[in-house]
């Protein structure tokens, strides 16, 4: 309307505004041109010629174009609301108190950053209770902590500490925080942006860690992916996790990572860069160039603590994937107060026989950077390896799955290398037999053994502490972590059941995911309605306050409803002269349900035992009859997890 | 109002509104051109065309920012300029004071938008009138005018049925100035053009004599930037336009729109900030012993009254 008048009784059509519009709005005052100073100077002769371009009025633009003065109105206002952008304001917003508008510097705001849908699924995956957030916020848990904000700190404060040791290979912080921001920056030119997936295959070289800090430090997420996975497993997991790009060797023992990878791109629709550290691989991109690029590349946003910067997975690597997104809120508060409690210092220097890929490893790495302590590399776990670099690298603690120790112990290596800089041992990843601490600290009195129980979804749940003794840490896990809330509960009603009463251990607190991403079956199993996420492990609140854990509820065999938990035969069987490691396994039975099955490896030295006289072992050690195996597999070698735990869920009972 | 004196001398009488005008905050005023008023600006836009016998037109300016504020952030700038509200309000008292004083008509120009031509249409330019008046230049800066003595000023109008003398417009033009005739000679533009957030200004200086040659201004640009109002329908067009509840809500109340209704509400005199109710009930900000105006003036009495008594009370 324009003075009440509606546009048809007006006359103006689109066509018109279409028609004229240009030319009404050229001529009104919306463009202005002067030329010279001519009112103040009172020259009206250039007065009246200029003023077309100063702007007229409606009156005299419907003079000019032979329209009326309500339609110049009309198609005027129209035309400036048509032409009207929004949004401007905000540029403002960063000018004053000595900063000026730069054309040439800005972006405009639809031209800005904005997180791909990828970015943005995985972000709706870090869906926290409320209650609970609030509660870390406001107990002080939760805090602005991420790696690059660790790692400039670092490098700020102690540029010249040891950040990472690699045979002669030292990086300082310094130099580190450096490799990290190049490999940052051309990764961004390549175009990974916050909150997209970077997969990475390595093993635990430097490599690892600057890629890691490089991936986090432009907001990214890390996927790690377990270094004897191939391309089925690779195809997975890059897929689930919609990965941009995959760091990976060039050539490993026996095949090609990236090769790998590039022959199957087709089947990887998200994935853009294959990354190949080692000889050149045609299509790859070159991991060392990239560190060493210095790309003129600066990303528009910078990683929060809420963010999601690791995605790991914890099972399901070819179906059904068991991913677990974890924020820096998750991880870095959990290892920021897990320092003081391990009692590690700046001057300490971390090594990690579980690999990187596995978060046990990693935690050891978050702890370090916490700390600001120097991560000893390991790249592939051998016992003589693990031997030779504590005695050559002399790490004052290591990160070890019982196993590996277990196999220092057996080829008696701590008698010929000299492991006595380690003042504090963390062992965890499987169950923990009693008498290898035991044995472990009766060989090196100057170190704290303890042991830690922690999952992909919860990190440090549980842990003794170097000050509580020998005969704690020998015989549980130790005491929840600061700010984690446990209890031992009925697996069926999840009612908390009494110390000294065998449960399912649930896990509440600031360390704990926010749920599988892309599985809400998973999710659904996985938490109680109070937010306790059912571990699946069996454990036992003891009186002190400290956790053992006893089984995993998937292993408990079901002989004719009567319920058993297996641990404690294996335990005997692997103690067993003959066996080296034993695994009991359900197997259906028509008539009981389920019977238990016995998989053992023999040592080779030795006459492979009968069913009958694993039994009468067995039997001689107070085992009850309905809890023998009723059938014996002898194995070569078990299905492992990178922490060296038996995956039962591949071993299969011959028909 | 007073009776029309016969007498009045327009020559005292224009240095008297002058004068009451400075006395009163203004930094500047004049008496523009009435003629030349009415050759530049469009019929409908002329002096007689809101005051049909108006005889001369007053224009005064009021100080801008204070120095402070050119160091503030934009965000805060944008707040400072309701300084122009001073100018205003001595333009109506000079408009009390000549009916007052001479007994004829006079009024306050209305500084706002035309309600028959949209609203980037103003009634009157008050900006010729100053122009005109002498107290101000067009500047290459979207010809926002410039005084070269007290810079940016805000103005505002009088009109009067009195006669007054004219004054001239400025001799010379301050802008540009000559470290921006510096800058131009060496990238070709001046620092309004250069850091202009929309990039609504361009123009060409003559190097010779330092003089403005062209003065282009994209007013629709700026206003994009500094017409908010336009804002709001945009913004409302844009929720009915939504594709989903999410995104109508971000349109209607992300933190750039909402700060929208709130300067809507402020402006509307509507609740903001506070409602006062805990104010209301507060006994410090209602029982405080200043803190009630009728105390204060009674306090004020009792010590003007002692004051007048002591010299008495010293005699006696």
């Amino acid at each position: 309307m324009a003075r009440g008048f509606s546009r048809q009784q007006i006359g103006i059509t689109e066509e018109m505004i279409e028609t004229f519009g240009d030319t009404i709005f050229r001529l009104s005052h919306n463009h202005q041109v002067r030329e010279g100073d001519p009112y103040r100077l009172k020259n009206w002769d250039e007065v009246d010629r200029q003023r077309p371009n100063m702007g007229l009025s409606d009156d005299q633009i419907a003079d000019k174009i032979g329209l009326s003065r309500h339609q110049v109105l009309f198609i005027r206002t129209i035309l400036e609301r048509r032409r009207f952008h929004t949004g401007h304001y905000p540029r403002l917003l960063e000018l004053g108190g000595g900063r000026r508008f730069r054309a040439e510097r800005f972006t405009p705001h639809l031209d800005h950053f904005k997180f791909s849908q990828d970015a943005l699924d995985l972000r709706a995956a870090m869906r926290f209770p409320p209650a609970q957030a609030k509660k870390y916020i406001d107990e002080g848990w939760w805090q602005g902590d991420t790696l690059s904000k660790w790692l400039d700190k670092h490098a700020a404060e102690r540029p010249d500490a040891p950040a990472i040791r690699h045979g002669d290979r030292v990086l300082t912080w310094a130099q580190l925080a450096d490799q990290a921001d190049r490999l940052s920056r051309a990764l961004y030119s390549l175009g990974i942006r916050h909150g997209e997936v970077v997969s990475v295959q390595l093993p635990n070289i430097p490599e690892y860690l600057i890629a890691f800090l490089a991936i986090t430090r432009i907001g990214g997420v890390m996927n790690t992916i377990h270094m004897p996975y191939r391309a089925a497993e690779i195809e997975t997991l890059v897929n689930h996790g919609r990965s941009r790009a995959i760091v990976c060797l060039s050539e490993a023992k026996d095949w090609s990572p990236a090769g790998t990878v590039l022959g199957m791109v087709d089947r990887l629709d998200s994935l853009d860069h294959v990354i190949a550290l080692g000889a050149p691989v045609d299509g790859a991109l070159s991991l060392a160039q990239l560190i060493e690029s210095d790309v003129d590349a600066e990303p528009q946003t910078v990683p929060v603590a809420s963010d999601p910067f690791l995605l790991l997975f914890t099972s399901g690597t070819t179906s059904a994937p068991k991913a677990v997104p974890l924020s820096y809120h998750t991880m870095l508060s959990n290892a920021r107060v897990g320092v003081p409690e391990h009692e590690i210092t700046p001057d300490d220097s971390i090594l990690s026989a579980a690999p990187f890929s596995h978060l046990f490893g990693l935690y050891s790495f978050h702890i370090a950077i916490a700390a600001g302590a120097c991560s000893v590399m390991l790249p592939v776990f051998t016992p003589p390896d693990m031997a030779a670099t504590i005695e050559r690298e002399k790490p004052t603690a290591l990160w070890t799955a019982p196993a590996h120790f277990a196999a220092i112990r057996g080829l008696g290596l701590i008698d010929k290398y000299d492991l006595s800089s380690l003042k504090m041992m963390i062992m965890s990843g499987s169950a923990c037999p009693e008498e290898l601490v035991r044995w472990t600290a009766a060989q090196l009195p100057g170190c704290a053994v303890t042991q830690l129980w922690g999952m992909t979804e919860t990190q440090g749940g549980l842990y003794s502490r170097p000050s509580d003794g020998l005969d704690v840490s020998a015989t549980s896990a130790g005491r929840p972590s600061p700010g984690t809330e446990v209890r031992i509960a009925d697996p069926e009603t999840n009612d908390a059941m009494a110390d000294g009463e065998e449960g399912e251990l649930q896990v509440r607190g600031p360390l704990l995911f926010p749920g599988y991403f892309k599985n809400e079956a998973a999710n659904k199993a996985a938490f109680t309605e109070d937010g306790f996420f059912r571990s699946g492990d069996l454990a036992v609140m003891r009186p002190d306050g400290a956790v053992a854990i006893t089984g995993r509820i998937k292993d408990v065999i079901n002989r004719g409803g009567v319920k058993f938990n297996p641990r404690d035969i294996e335990d005997l069987l692997d103690a067993h002269p003959a066996v080296v490691q034993s695994a009991i396994v359900p197997m259906p039975d028509p008539v009981l349900g389920e019977k238990a099955c016995a998989f053992v490896m023999i040592r080779p030295d030795a006459d492979p035992p009968t069913l009958e006289s694993l039994c009468g072992y067995l039997l001689e050690h107070k085992i009850a009859k309905n809890k023998l195996p009723e059938r014996l597999v002898v194995v070569d070698e078990f299905p492992m997890t990178p922490t060296k735990k038996i995956i039962k869920g591949q071993l299969e009972v011959p028909a | 109002m007073a009776k029309p004196k016969r007498d009045i001398d327009p020559v005292e009488a224009k240095t008297a509104i002058l004068d009451y005008c400075k006395r009163k905050g203004a930094l500047v005023a004049g008496v523009a051109d009435l003629d030349a008023i009415n050759r530049i600006c469009p019929p409908g836009h002329r002096p007689a065309d809101m005051m049909p016998r108006v005889k001369s037109v007053i224009s005064l300016g009021v100080g801008g920012q204070t120095q402070g504020a050119w160091s503030v952030p934009a965000k805060a700038l944008g707040y400072f300029g309701s300084t122009e509200t001073r100018g205003y309000t001595i333009a109506y008292g000079a408009a009390f004071y000549i009916e007052n004083k001479y007994g004829v008509p006079s009024i306050y120009c209305p500084p706002d938008m035309d309600p028959d031509a949209g609203p980037r249409v103003p009634l009157q330019s008050l900006k010729v009138h100053a122009e005109l008046a002498g107290i101000g230049a067009r500047s290459l800066a979207g010809d926002i005018l410039l005084h070269p003595e007290f810079g940016y000023m805000y103005f505002a109008s009088v009109f009067t049925e009195l006669e007054l003398e004219p004054d001239a417009p400025l001799e010379t033009n301050p802008c540009p100035a000559p470290s921006c005739v510096s800058m131009y000679k060496s990238i070709g533009r001046t620092p309004c053009m250069k850091f202009c957030p929309v990039q609504c200004l361009d123009g060409e200086v003559d190097t010779e004599t330092g003089a403005q040659k062209v003065m282009r201004y994209d007013m629709a640009a700026c206003a994009e930037m500094t017409q908010q109002f336009e804002t709001v329908p945009a913004t409302l067009m844009d929720a009915m336009k939504a594709e989903d509840e999410a995104a109508r809500e971000d349109a209607l109340f992300d933190p750039d729109n909402k700060i929208l209704w709130y300067k809507l509400s402020a402006g509307s005199g509507g609740l903001f900030a506070q409602c006062f109710e805990c104010m209301r009930v507060c006994p410090i900000a209602t029982k405080a012993p200043m803190a009630d105006p009728i105390l204060r003036y009674d306090a004020a009495r009792e010590e003007r009254e002692r004051a007048e008594a002591m010299p008495k009370a010293a005699a006696e």
